[in-house]
């Protein structure tokens, strides 16, 4: 019952990829991409307040949102949300009793399909618009 | 041990409503994408853009919709991040208070956006 105590001085051992099943994988993914679509959710809705403060303000923003940067940190988010939101389908089909024993290759697939996901977003916001 | 295992601390209902914001996010976020970037030729890039396409009440209203359940999803999603960390009771309560304070806030602010942006049509 006490393993999931922290273990402070053992914090290395987070950045050891060895000895890791696909569902501690799953896991870690979940987490950060988790993390940074709530840092862009509130960067999105402090932005979005551009808006209210009228045209100038909102078209000059768009501006910095076109340079290669904004895009490639927004490709990011888009890959993020691809990914959590796939691997969080399978979280909620297992939580309801399906799928549980092809999970494994429903991690794989989703994950699969979201980078192929991530490439095309990302040949249409650097390569046609 | 029988009786040794710690309550759970997240609970059947917020986990319940975790799982139903999370998918009905897929769901909005999809319609979202399909209208703001296939049905709009070039996209929803600059003020005008935005504001006509608030003149639609079923855009606000699914826009706010979203914003209730991205907002909730990733407070309950934080809250699950830091109760992995075991926080004293006393600790979780604060976190509570500080969690219902930003999300209200944000819905709040929120709202008050999207209605503005709506009323600012010609």
């Amino acid at each position: 019952m006490m393993n999931n105590q922290p273990t402070p001085g053992k914090a290395l051992r987070w950045f050891d990829p060895r000895h890791r099943q696909p569902g501690t994988w799953a896991f870690i993914l979940n987490r950060i991409t988790a993390l940074g679509l709530t840092l862009y959710l509130a960067l999105h809705l402090i932005m979005l307040g551009k808006l209210a403060q009228g045209p100038e303000a909102y078209d000059s923003f768009i501006a910095l949102a076109k340079t290669p940067w904004v895009k490639f940190g927004e490709l990011l988010v888009i890959s993020a949300g691809l990914i959590h939101g796939l691997n969080g389908i399978r979280i909620a089909l297992t939580s309801f009793g399906i799928g549980v024993t092809v999970q494994r290759q429903l991690f794989w697939s989703f994950l699969t399909l979201a980078l192929i996901g991530s490439a095309i977003f990302g040949y249409f916001m650097f390569f046609v618009h | 041990m029988l009786g040794t295992r710690p309550k759970a601390r997240e609970g059947a209902f917020l986990w319940l409503i975790k799982i139903l914001a999370g998918l009905s996010i897929v769901i909005v976020l999809g319609i979202h994408f399909v209208v703001n970037h296939l049905v709009a030729p070039e996209g929803l890039l600059n003020y005008a853009d935005v504001i006509r396409y608030y003149q639609n009440p079923w855009v606000v209203t699914m826009e706010i919709f979203f914003l209730i359940a991205v907002v909730t999803h990733a407070l309950i999603g934080i809250r699950s991040i830091l109760l992995d960390l075991n926080p004293s009771d006393s600790f979780l309560s604060i976190l509570n208070t500080i969690l219902i304070v930003v999300g209200v806030g944000a819905v709040a602010y929120g709202i008050w956006l999207a209605l503005e942006i709506a009323s600012r049509g010609n």
